[in-house]
């Protein structure tokens, strides 16, 4: 047990350093305490009840730091609001920069409770022979990526922290090693490495273009293009190789293919991280290059929609990616919802519901990319209604993990009765659907309720219709899926379940988390407010990154 | 003259690449997708400038004033070392599932693969 006093050491010795200024260990904390337990967790492969301590203790730690950030950095009265740290205490643009503002911390806290709850999940799931295999290291390397991407100031560790995500959600794809699940991982893995090598190209292309790769130096040059001497045309068509690569990680159609095979491949609890974490980063990625760092760039874009006298025109890279965005995310939506609705088993179901749900979060961002007078407003809507479809779909996920382990199924046809079998499971699973569909009190409500405002806002009537027909396939596919599960008489299967309370408890938690949300919506409010704000405020990111002049390096030398 | 080879060594590498990612062998599309990430790795390489580098075309090197020797870009240097880490790891990854997938299905045909659920 002494890797996890060590685990639990380093939160201390971190919350013992407070931010000073705008430069804080606090912002290593939850990428060294996941990796401590990854490392931790590996070591302890021959003592699995030593393991599973281990990896608690880890997630319980990082919570602690991930909940000291968000108190420190952002919302305690004399937060900084935003906080740095260079790895090796070389200045930025030259080092290594870690960040954190009110939307990396934002997006943290989401993974953070979505990840214990999957954590604890995990150990009621896995058989004794399980926990002795790479689980709970592959676990935290998971989390690690996902920490990295949304702390990283720079875009080649975007890379990297988005290569470590995706090597251990592979071999999870992978894990129960059938031939289904091994198909499904070829595809998955053959499509995310070439995704890398355009994320790769985007990033070489920057480089050569701008002549930097941290996020606030470029943000800085992109705003005033003449005084470095850069020609920032051909970073509107780079940006376009990123959002197919991050619109890839987060499901949006044309890129949804790979998510159906491969969500009902994984083991449930992971498939509840993938579609509340791994989905979320592409999400975060888009939302911080559109508006932290591409957003100033002057770059005169004019798109002719083919077929039509319609043209998109503005001076920012931003039009192009609000108009892409808003097919994207209109397919989506169309696509997930009427392909959830004739799915066989509940993963289908909820698989193809994540699809429609990233284009719910899509809409917004695209609203807010297209309309710079609602750009505030739809950001905090995007980020409430990824919130909500954390909480909801990890919890749906998860309940689906709890009836597989107890009745060895989740086909819909073998499926009955399963309110009357587990009274404690069904009111979890209920208020996940709720949430999903948007009934108040739930978190669910306040989402759907900010997208429709900033669609009603921006005026337009086919998007206002689009939400309205996305909300009743959400009805439609959660009440089938409901009626045929959860009612009517009870199957063999469901008659024999063994229903395991741990698991159960788990989603009874985060139901409770949901109602919570949407009772205290207040707070929360406030929280996305802040994250929007730190999102959209391009100038407090570069001036806490501060990248140094080039030539100033030297006569600064190495006490910056 | 350097900059149209490596142009045209790239854009081959991506034709290969692809032509072997559309194939129906799953060894042929591991092979493609190991060409195309060397095709991006030989492109990342060349956005540091072919030219010998100075203060201009070199933007790390600024740093230094104007006593700048003549030499590549380091930092491309040092993400195309980190990207070719990763991508070999992939491809090991990608070879070592394609042998299961073999072993799970008898066959590394694509459109046989298909037909199974």
């Amino acid at each position: 047990m002494t890797i996890s006093t060590l685990t639990a050491d380093t939160a201390l010795v971190t919350l013992a350093a407070l931010p000073a200024g705008t430069e804080s260990q606090l912002v290593i904390a939850p990428m060294l305490i996941v990796l401590v337990a990854a490392v931790g967790s590996l070591l302890l492969s021959r003592w699995p009840r030593a393991r599973i301590g281990v990896s608690l203790a880890g997630g319980a730690a990082y919570a602690i730091a991930v909940a000291a950030i968000d108190w420190y950095v952002v919302l305690a009265p004399d937060a900084p609001g935003i906080a740095t740290y260079q790895v090796g205490d070389l200045p930025a643009p030259f080092g290594i920069t870690l960040v954190v503002d009110g939307l990396s911390a934002f997006m943290l806290t989401m993974v953070a409770v979505l990840g214990i709850a999957s954590l604890i999940f995990s150990t009621r799931v896995l058989p004794e022979i399980d926990r002795r295999s790479y689980y709970f290291p592959l676990f935290h390397f998971l989390a690690l990526g996902v920490t990295g991407a949304f702390l990283t100031g720079d875009l080649f560790n975007l890379f990297v922290w988005f290569e470590v995500m995706l090597m251990a959600s592979y071999i999870f794809v992978a894990y129960y090693g059938g031939p289904q699940h091994t198909r499904a991982a070829f595809w998955y893995v053959a499509l995310n490495l070439l995704a890398s090598a355009v994320f790769l190209l985007a990033v070489g292309g920057i480089y050569a273009t701008t002549g930097t790769l941290n996020m606030a130096d470029l943000s800085r040059r992109l705003a005033d293009p003449a005084a470095y001497g850069i020609e920032p045309a051909p970073v509107v068509g780079l940006f376009a190789l990123l959002l197919s690569v991050f619109a890839i990680k987060a499901g949006l159609v044309p890129f949804q293919f790979w998510i159906p095979t491969a969500y009902r491949a994984a083991p449930p609890q992971i498939t509840a991280l993938l579609a509340g974490a791994t989905k979320k980063v592409g999400i975060y990625a888009i939302i911080r290059l559109s508006f932290t760092v591409f957003a100033d760039a002057d770059v005169p874009v004019e798109l002719a929609v083919p077929g039509t006298e319609l043209a998109v025109s503005g001076d920012s890279p931003l039009v192009f990616v609000g108009s892409a965005l808003f097919v994207m995310a209109a397919a989506s939506i169309l696509v997930g919802g009427v392909g959830a609705v004739g799915r066989e088993s509940i993963e289908g179901v909820l698989a193809y519901s994540s699809i429609a749900q990233v284009g719910f979060i899509a809409i917004p961002v695209a609203i807010a990319a297209t309309a710079p007078e609602l750009r505030h407003l739809a950001v905090v809507a995007a980020l409430v209604y990824a919130l909500n479809h954390t909480l909801a779909k990890g919890l749906l996920f998860l309940a689906v993990g709890a009836v597989r382990s107890a009745t060895g199924t989740s086909r819909l046809a073998d499926l009955g009765g399963l309110a009357g079998r587990s009274p404690p499971l069904a009111i979890g699973f209920f208020v996940g659907a709720l949430a999903l569909v948007g009934i108040p009190p739930l978190s669910g409500f306040f989402g759907k309720f900010l997208v429709f405002d900033a669609a009603a806002r921006v005026g337009s009537a086919p998007v206002v219709g689009l939400l309205l027909l996305g909300s009743l396939l959400t009805i439609a596919y959660m009440t089938r899926t409901w009626n045929r599960s959860f009612w009517g008489v009870q199957t063999d299967a469901v008659e024999n379940a063994a229903v395991d309370g741990v698991q159960v408890g788990v989603v009874v938690a985060l139901a409770v988390a949901i109602v919570a949300v949407g009772v205290g919506f207040e707070p929360v409010y406030e929280f996305a407010d802040a994250a929007a704000t730190a999102a959209l405020d391009s100038e407090a990111y570069v001036e806490a990154v501060d990248p140094i002049e080039p030539g100033e390096f030297e006569s600064e030398g190495g006490e910056h | 003259m350097t900059a149209v080879v490596l142009a045209a060594v790239v854009g081959a590498l991506f034709a290969l690449g692809t032509f072997l990612l559309l194939r129906r062998d799953l060894i042929r599309v591991v092979w493609g997708l190991a060409i195309i990430s060397q095709a991006a790795n030989v492109y990342l390489l060349s956005m540091g400038g072919i030219a010998a580098g100075t203060a201009d075309s070199v933007p790390v090197l600024a740093g230094h004033g104007d006593h700048v020797p003549e030499t590549a870009d380091p930092l491309v240097q040092a993400l195309v070392l980190t990207a070719i880490v990763i991508g070999f790891g992939m491809t090991a990854f990608a070879l070592v599932l394609s042998y299961r997938v073999y072993e799970e299905h008898d066959t590394l045909d694509v459109s046989d693969l298909g037909d199974r659920e």
